[in-house]
């Protein structure tokens, strides 16, 4: 029994040391002070007026959502084709091509961005929403690629030749029976590569330009020249944007299970 | 015309030979088992047919045409598997149509095919149910109307009973067999269930080692086996071996170490005289005989309306016995005989 009180005591504190951060950069984005103070000593909506009345700020949380969609649906569409191609290989290629595609987010992430940002210099690619697309899809993909890949393990095989049994061609077997089934990994997998796409700094840092910056790197920016509440107000747009995109992809797996 | 003609099929995973060259033939509207234990080749006999697995040598034909290289989405066979593969985000309407919108057929035909097979399995008002809230068994019929709508050439089916209950994989057998024989449709049914077979067949062909054994009615297989094999998978035996004394006129003598005389019965083909071979005693065709071969009593077992005797002749050979109950005999010590027209003289099983 005390053992046990320990122990949810224990918990607590690691739970508390893991959001505490999180949850203080909130009351910092409603202070009307020009410095960060916790807790603000008054309240007020004046650095929200202030973060939505510059344009840099809006473009930037506009490239944020959009870099994040676009390579969230290209990991969809190459993670989900991926994770077929490897199941559908021999036993040696198959763990070949798993170490491939989990390479990304193994490997540092600096050397990624160097090399990265040599080969977008040598295309003319740096500073475009292309290359940031492109960079952050290698990320996320992985994320998708597994948990379809865990989707697709548990698919049992005899749906497909019953299917094919009955008359279905390979293109409607997966239209009819395998994508409907793999859809929550695929779901899962998209949420994870949107967030990863949305919070990823060092690779955006490289290849972000003048013009087009993500809403991680604009805050990077600010604080090397001043540290108001504006960037804890970009931080809480960040962690709310993250929580509804999990939040989204929740309530879609629910509804998926009835 | 949709009878299956299996032509030296073979078939080969690697260097294990999964079935040997066979031959096969089905006829129009028969319902063939394929009977054997795990690995005897039945399921890939039965997998080739349904074009999942490609022979290694031969052909396959259907109705006189050859379909060997025709994928299975254009056989037109009714597949039935073990553990349903019923589609698990679909209603049981939508399993039971699937195969018919794939036809291309239009909403109206489609929900009175659907209705009428569900009727067919008495599952008729289950239509809007998830596939998950159903019985083994309901999943079973399922499975089973699914591959019935679609009025296949073939029907097929790999141990479709393996996973249900003994009481309902007894009513099930009997539905499938009254369905057959109201609408006599070319079935293959696969099972290692000597009893499943007896209840449904028109034929059993018995399989061992990647090859048939032995093709006939359950009566053929079970009154006159080619070997030892078939007499032991089909039914209850008592197998006395020993040597053959004598071959004339499709009879034959065994010589049995320890038995004081010989045991007489119909000589299997390949039955020689001096070859190894054993005796077939079927238990129920043993019963206490006066001037029999003495024997006691070692065991009794209580069945219910049948008993067992286990008997210990002279010689140390043990043989079974069935008998109603009320005909068990008291004491221990007995004499048994058999008449001769019940025994069979069979080859050994080869290896």
């Amino acid at each position: 029994m005390r053992g046990r009180l320990a122990l949810n005591i224990f918990a607590a504190i690691i739970a508390l040391l893991l959001i505490l951060p999180l949850l203080a950069v909130v009351p910092a984005a409603f202070s009307d002070k020009s410095f960060i103070r916790l807790p603000p000593e008054t309240w007020s909506l004046r650095w929200w007026h202030i973060f939505f009345a510059d344009a840099s700020w809006r473009r930037a949380l506009m490239t944020s959502l959009e870099v994040a969609a676009l390579s969230a649906i290209l990991s969809i569409l190459a993670g989900t084709a991926a994770a077929l191609g490897i199941q559908r290989s021999g036993p040696a290629l198959r763990t070949l091509l798993t170490g491939l595609f989990v390479g990304p987010v193994v490997a540092p992430v600096i050397v990624l961005a160097v090399a990265l940002y040599a080969i977008a210099r040598s295309a003319g690619l740096v500073g475009t929403t292309t290359a940031l697309v492109i960079a952050h899809t290698m990320l996320a993909l992985p994320y998708v690629a597994l948990n379809v890949g865990v989707s697709l393990a548990a698919l049992d095989p005899r749906l497909d030749l019953a299917a094919a049994g009955l008359g279905a061609g390979p293109w409607r077997i997966f239209r009819t029976v395998t994508l409907p089934l793999i859809a929550p990994g695929i779901i899962a997998g998209g949420v994870f590569a949107f967030i990863t796409s949305f919070d990823e700094v060092v690779l955006s840092i490289f290849l972000a330009g003048p013009t087009v910056k993500t809403l991680p790197v604009r805050i990077w920016e600010e604080i090397r020249v001043e540290y108001t509440p504006v960037v804890a107000v970009a931080a809480t747009l960040m962690v709310a944007l993250a929580l509804a995109a999990a939040l989204c992809g929740r309530l879609f797996l629910r509804r998926g299970a009835r | 015309m949709t009878s299956v003609r299996f032509a030296g099929i073979a078939k080969a995973f690697g260097s294990v030979k999964a079935l040997q060259p066979t031959d096969l033939d089905v006829a129009t509207g028969e319902f063939l088992t394929l009977l054997g234990p795990s690995g005897s080749g039945k399921t890939t006999l039965l997998n080739i047919c349904a074009g999942y697995v490609v022979p290694s040598q031969g052909r396959l034909l259907i109705g006189g045409r050859d379909v060997t290289d025709l994928p299975p989405r254009r056989r037109n066979m009714g597949m039935v598997f073990q553990n349903y593969a019923l589609f698990p985000h679909m209603s049981v309407f939508e399993n039971v149509a699937y195969g018919l919108r794939v036809r291309g057929l239009g909403r109206a035909d489609i929900e009175r095919k659907v209705a009428h097979a569900l009727a067919m399995v008495q599952l008729a008002t289950f239509d809007a149910r998830a596939v998950r809230e159903l019985s083994g068994g309901q999943q079973q019929r399922v499975a089973l109307a699914r591959a019935m709508v679609i009025e296949p050439d073939i029907l097929l089916m790999d141990e479709p009973l393996g996973a249900l209950d003994r009481q309902l994989r007894k009513d099930v057998q009997l539905e499938i067999r009254r369905m057959h024989v109201a609408q006599p449709r070319t079935t293959l049914y696969v099972t290692h269930d000597q009893e499943e077979a007896l209840v449904m067949s028109d034929r059993i062909a018995v399989m061992r080692a990647g090859r048939i054994v032995q093709i006939g009615t359950g009566r053929d297989l079970y009154e006159r086996p080619a070997d030892t094999f078939v007499a032991k998978f089909l039914g209850e035996s008592n197998l006395l071996r020993g040597e053959v004394a004598a071959v004339s006129g499709g009879r034959a003598r065994l010589a049995v170490p320890g038995l004081d005389r010989p045991i007489e019965g119909r000589a299997a083909p390949g039955i020689s005289v001096g070859a190894p071979a054993a005796a077939l005693i079927r238990p129920e065709m043993i019963r206490p005989q006066r001037d029999g071969v003495p024997g006691r009593v070692v065991e009794r077992v209580y069945l219910g309306e049948l008993a067992a005797i286990r008997f210990r002749l002279a010689g140390g050979h043990e043989l079974w016995c069935r008998r109603l109950s009320g005909e068990v005999p008291e004491g221990d010590a007995a004499e048994i005989g058999w008449e001769t027209t019940a025994v069979s003289i069979l080859p050994e099983a080869t290896q």
